[in-house]
């Protein structure tokens, strides 16, 4: 049977590099300082100001601009009289209605889906623990967040908007939605959260499960 | 020191360390997650999906990602031939950074993959800490690509008006798609503490050099 590494003095605790597999001592982080392996440079461990209520407060916002952002016109593009509005969901449905499913799915996970999953999972995660409440699925939810990352892409589609805008610049007339401006503050509101917002600084609050402590 | 000279593994998903036992399986205790001293057969999976991205890259470049089709005439774009456009028509920094993300980006990703692949086979321990920072960037970059299949899927969505225009999504963006997720994939199988290992470790996880 494993048993989890004893801890060593006070706060300390022993990391390995996940990328270097170089252990260190790290004790307690001031808060807003990192702390880096000294053998490759890799981000050892992390206290983010502000505590849990600073991560709460930056998911919220940014679960309702995420709401406002897929609720709204995103653009209207005016040619030979007419009007096409469209929303973010319009360029996955758009490829969908090309024949191009598979394409349509990973637009959509992307710019939709990945963001309003992790968005959610970390928040219930947040408030789980701040709460002190035996929520279901905690640990399940925390360890989506990591694995939603990379496929997490708002700032990616953003560049995408501007590259369409003068594309279409010298064909048609483009007007902003709400939407959009919901999409701006969401990026914007998203980098702080997820600089706020440490995974294995929640995994060490949340422990060993009860049972497993009894069963060792 | 390293984790593993202490016979400690850390686990994936929460960073926890755990004394792996001789048979080299058990779950993390506080989340769950398969252990292992190393991500379990990284070398070779890793190969599989760079290879697979090589050659998707070529259909990738060599078909169109979209066609215009305005008043009756139809004109295909493939990757480079946005670039050029935007070079053209709109204005140079733009252009500058699809090019870095959408033509320098993949090429230099896989070209990364390769030397890192390569590197770890022959257990080589040069540039260690270079060739870390690598995958580090390699990491962080590969996303960026994805740009112009937002851009496709974005115009096909906005250009839809009938006989006057329509922009249509062509087989390259497929093809481009793919180069990108499995280059994601190929990095993520990828394990780091790799280039770190000597031959001689125990549990050694590398397959033996071809």
């Amino acid at each position: 049977m494993s048993s989890p590494e004893p801890q060593t003095a006070a706060g300390t605790e022993v990391i390995a590099c996940h990328e270097c597999d170089a252990l260190h001592r790290v004790g307690q982080l001031a808060p807003g300082a990192t702390a880096r392996c000294h053998v490759c440079g890799a981000t050892l461990a992390r206290n983010p100001k502000g505590g849990l209520e600073r991560p709460i407060a930056l998911h919220t916002t940014a679960l309702i601009l995420l709401l406002l952002a897929n609720t709204f016109p995103f653009l209207t593009l005016e040619i030979g009289g007419r009007q096409e509005i469209t929303t973010i969901f319009g360029a996955s449905k758009a490829l969908y209605n090309a024949g191009m499913g598979e394409l349509a799915v990973v637009v959509y996970l992307t710019s939709i889906l990945a963001p309003a999953l992790m968005i959610s999972s970390s928040l219930y995660v947040l408030l789980a623990v701040r709460f002190r409440k035996a929520l279901p699925a905690v640990r399940l939810l925390l360890s989506w967040t990591g694995q939603l990352e990379p496929w997490v892409m708002l700032d990616v589609f953003m560049l995408g908007v501007l590259v369409a805008f003068v594309k279409l610049g010298n064909m048609a007339t483009m007007h902003t939605g709400v939407s959009l401006y919901a999409f701006v503050l969401l990026i914007l509101v998203l980098a702080a959260a997820s600089s706020s917002f440490d995974a294995q600084l929640l995994w060490r609050r949340l422990g060993i499960p009860e049972r497993h402590k009894h069963a060792s | 020191m390293r984790a593993r000279d202490a016979g400690l593994a850390s686990c994936h998903t929460c960073g926890m360390l755990l004394h792996l036992p001789a048979s080299g399986h058990t779950h993390c205790l506080r989340c769950k997650t398969p252990m292992h001293m190393r991500k379990p057969k990284s070398v070779s999976q890793s190969w599989a999906f760079l290879i697979a991205a090589m050659i998707a890259y070529l259909p990738a470049n060599l078909y169109p990602v979209m066609t215009v089709v305005s008043f009756g005439k139809a004109q295909s774009d493939t990757i480079m031939s946005g670039v050029i456009y935007l070079l053209l028509h709109g204005d140079w920094p733009l252009a500058l950074i699809v090019f870095v993300a959408s033509v320098l980006v993949p090429l230099l990703k896989m070209v990364a993959l390769l030397y890192l692949l390569i590197t770890v086979q022959r257990k080589s321990h040069l540039r260690n800490q270079q060739r870390t920072r690598l995958y580090r960037v390699v990491e962080l970059v590969g996303r960026w690509s994805m740009v112009d299949i937002f851009v496709v899927a974005l115009l096909a969505a906005l250009v839809n008006v009938g006989a006057v225009a329509t922009i249509e999504p062509g087989p390259g963006a497929i093809a481009f798609t793919s180069v990108v997720i499995l280059t994601i994939f190929a990095a993520q199988s990828f394990d780091p503490r790799l280039i770190w290992d000597y031959p001689g470790d125990i549990n050694d996880s590398t397959e033996p050099t071809r």
